[in-house]
């Protein structure tokens, strides 16, 4: 393999790849990148095994194609500390891959490029479009909810729900819920529900542009795919059941408390300060037109703020974790907020006003 | 009650009155719970391997436990207490304390009234007791080990200092092995030696128990007998035939651990706040590892326990308890889904 190309043209589908690579793995082929020539494109692959990218550049001039791994982080900050509008010589040499630019000269290691593992061969069975900000919204609004490294493996994740004309997105650690959903044109025929590893929805955030461009989502059986025109992600899928979060949507809250976002959330922040640091506790009493939030901690200082809010009906008292509150309202898009409550004991329904895109149901506390 | 299982045991069968016995496991790795007097003059003694009495003592009969039984007869023996005060506080089946401040039989006297208790047992059960009648728990429990078996020692309050002083810092409940032996480095024997050292001498060498030490020497202990100790936690354990390795440690074994401990938990039906394991490895080390968390999880126990190996990863594992905490911390997250805790 022996081409020319640009620093930009090589470090832009390189840093896209690397985010699935780990610098240090037991399997050395999996810290270094896959590259493959062909006589129109450069096509760059990295892998953890779980999570494959793959992005495409242009190359300057194609002396002889091929395939070879090296090290990913390398050759990534050897292109990034070159200055701008480097033409760059990527040489196949034997064992070692010669990067040559100006008066510098980097010779790398490498491993056959027939040892990178591939994910398992697989064929999507269905396919949607939508554009790349309506899979942003859908995951930004959602993936804070997620667990992380729960022993309900099922919860480190997110769970996507397709209908003919429906994506929804839905994640919880058993504590709170959020859920998004966004209305789609062909979609699917039958209703699918698949859950994406929390690492790869964290991935895709990172590698999503926010525009309308249209990106295709693949659905197989134990892996999903989006293809757009950077680059190519598949990931594989979590084997296991979602909980059902028609179950814990609360029913018969009716104490509906309507409010403007941001002062609410200034409260939550100035009183969380006194809470316990470990517990996050806040203790909220509604009365008629009035929501006073109150915090203590173990040193036995004490914070108390009184919102002005519209309500009207009984008075009760109730305890959350000031965070999962604050979480919530940091991802509603409206500026008023509709906050519906049962009792003491049961969940509250958290969306934005008159905004059905999204929906979050957060747990009370017992104080 | 002296040497409990053992006496009910040749209550139950006359045989044994006159042979060296022991109750508990009579297995390769069975531990003696109690062993009868002829028993003791071998070297036999409670918590010893049935290995080891088996070749201090040859003709040792090992008899398996029978726990119900022993359970009923201390029913029996707290019913009797009952008729003297409500004041008890049962430290296991076979030993409690009494407070009879408060009772009026034979002119208020301590002292006939255990004399009348002693009696009593051995009307009822034919099983002797031995009583420590003093002013606190501290001194009537010493006191109690002084006349055994089927006898009763006294001290009465201008005594106490007195009987405090003949004793050896070893009789003072609390002072274990590691103790005593912390006490002899600074040339520590006995509760004598402990009276020139002030109280912050004592707190700063042995914390809060060297607080405890200072009031033991003066005969001082504080502590009321109270009749409702509420449980802090609640366990269940089990030792395995073979030491095993920690892959071994299966979702099969952990059920059965998990329906013997939720038996349990039902009773006590109490907000639990913390999550406990314990191994105890092939060297009879013992490690634990609690995690605070408001309900029962089983998997998390199973991970912990897994945590809980890897400290010691050469060793094999002898033993493996999993537990609740109740703690003071109210503040409880509640769950979404109904929690599968054993799913």
């Amino acid at each position: 393999m022996h081409i020319i190309i640009s620093k930009e043209a090589l470090l832009r589908p390189l840093t896209l790849v690397s985010g699935a690579i780990e610098r240090k793995h037991t399997l050395p082929i999996l810290s270094n990148v896959l590259i493959e020539t062909s006589l129109e494109e450069v096509k760059f692959t990295g892998t953890d095994m779980e999570v494959e990218l793959v992005a495409s550049a242009v190359p300057g001039n194609v002396i002889q194609a091929g395939a070879i791994t090296v090290p990913a982080k390398k050759l990534f900050d050897i292109c990034r500390s070159l200055p701008d509008n480097s033409e760059i010589e990527f040489k196949v040499d034997g064992h070692s891959a010669v990067v040559k630019s100006g008066k510098s000269k980097f010779s790398l290691s490498t491993l056959p490029a027939s040892d990178y593992p591939n994910l398992e061969e697989w064929s999507s069975s269905e396919k949607i479009e939508l554009t790349r900000h309506a899979l942003r919204a859908l995951i930004e609004s959602t993936h804070f909810s997620m667990a992380n490294q729960d022993v309900r493996y099922y919860l480190n994740g997110m769970s996507f729900e397709l209908e003919p004309n429906l994506i929804r997105t839905v994640s919880t650690d058993g504590h709170r819920l959020a859920l998004a959903q966004q209305p789609i044109v062909n979609g699917l025929t039958e209703q699918r529900q698949v859950i994406v590893p929390r690492k790869a929805v964290l991935e895709i955030i990172r590698l999503l542009e926010d525009d309308d461009a249209v990106i295709q989502l693949h659905i197989g059986s134990n892996h999903i795919r989006i293809e757009e025109q950077n680059f190519i992600f598949t990931t594989k899928l979590v084997d296991g059941r979602f909980p059902d979060y028609r179950r814990v949507l609360p029913q018969g809250g009716d104490k509906t408390i309507v409010a403007d976002k941001s002062m609410l959330k200034e409260v939550f922040q100035r009183v969380s300060i006194l809470s316990n640091e470990k517990f996050k506790g806040v203790r909220l009493n509604l009365s008629n037109g009035e929501l006073l939030v109150s915090a203590n901690n173990p040193e036995q200082e004490q914070a108390e703020e009184s919102a002005i809010v519209d309500y009207t009906g009984d008075s009760l008292e109730i305890g959350f974790n000031v965070s999962y509150m604050i979480d919530v309202l940091n991802n509603i898009k409206t500026d008023t907020v509709k906050i519906m409550l049962a009792d003491s004991n049961s969940s509250a329904l958290i969306e934005g006003y008159d905004d059905g895109s999204s929906l979050y149901v957060v747990m009370p506390m017992k104080l | 009650m002296d040497c409990y299982y053992a006496a009910v045991e040749m209550r139950e069968n006359p045989e044994l009155k006159n042979v060296p016995i022991a109750v508990g496991g009579d297995t390769e790795r069975g531990v003696l719970c109690t062993s009868n007097y002829l028993a003791r003059q071998y070297g036999v003694r409670s918590a010893m391997s049935s290995r080891k009495a088996k070749l201090l003592c040859p003709e040792l009969q090992i008899i398996p436990m029978q726990m119900s039984l022993y359970k009923s007869i201390s029913n029996q023996i707290r019913d009797i207490f009952r008729q003297y005060t409500d004041l008890i506080e049962p430290l296991s089946l076979d030993e409690a304390y009494l407070d009879v401040s408060d009772c009026s039989l034979f002119g208020g006297s301590a002292t006939l009234i255990a004399q009348d208790i002693l009696n009593e047992i051995f009307k009822q059960t034919g099983l002797t007791a031995s009583a420590g009648v003093s002013v606190n728990k501290f001194i009537a429990k010493v006191a109690s080990d002084f006349n055994k078996p089927n006898g009763m020692c006294v001290v009465p309050p201008h005594k106490v200092i007195e009987f405090v002083q003949k004793l050896p810092v070893k009789a003072i409940p609390g002072v274990g092995k590691v103790m005593q032996q912390k006490l002899k480095d600074f040339g520590i024997e006995n509760c004598i030696d402990l009276e020139p050292f002030t109280i912050t001498e004592l707190g700063q060498k042995f914390g809060k128990m060297g607080v405890s030490l200072f009031n033991r020497v003066r005969g001082i202990d504080e502590r009321q007998v109270c009749n409702h100790r509420e449980a802090k936690t609640t366990s269940v354990e089990t030792t395995f035939e073979q030491d095993i390795k920690i892959e071994q440690v299966n979702a099969e074994l952990l059920d059965k651990l998990s329906i013997r401990l939720h038996a349990r938990l039902e009773k006590e039906n109490k907000p639990i706040t913390k999550l406990q394991v314990k191994l105890k490895f092939d060297d009879f080390i013992s490690k634990t590892k609690e995690t605070q968390h408001g309900h029962f999880n089983l998997d998390l126990c199973h991970e912990m326990l897994v945590e809980l190996a890897k400290q010691r990863p050469v060793h094999k594992i002898r033993l493996i308890g999993i537990g609740v905490g109740y703690g003071k911390e109210a503040i409880q997250q509640m769950q979404l889904f109904e929690q599968a805790s054993s799913a």
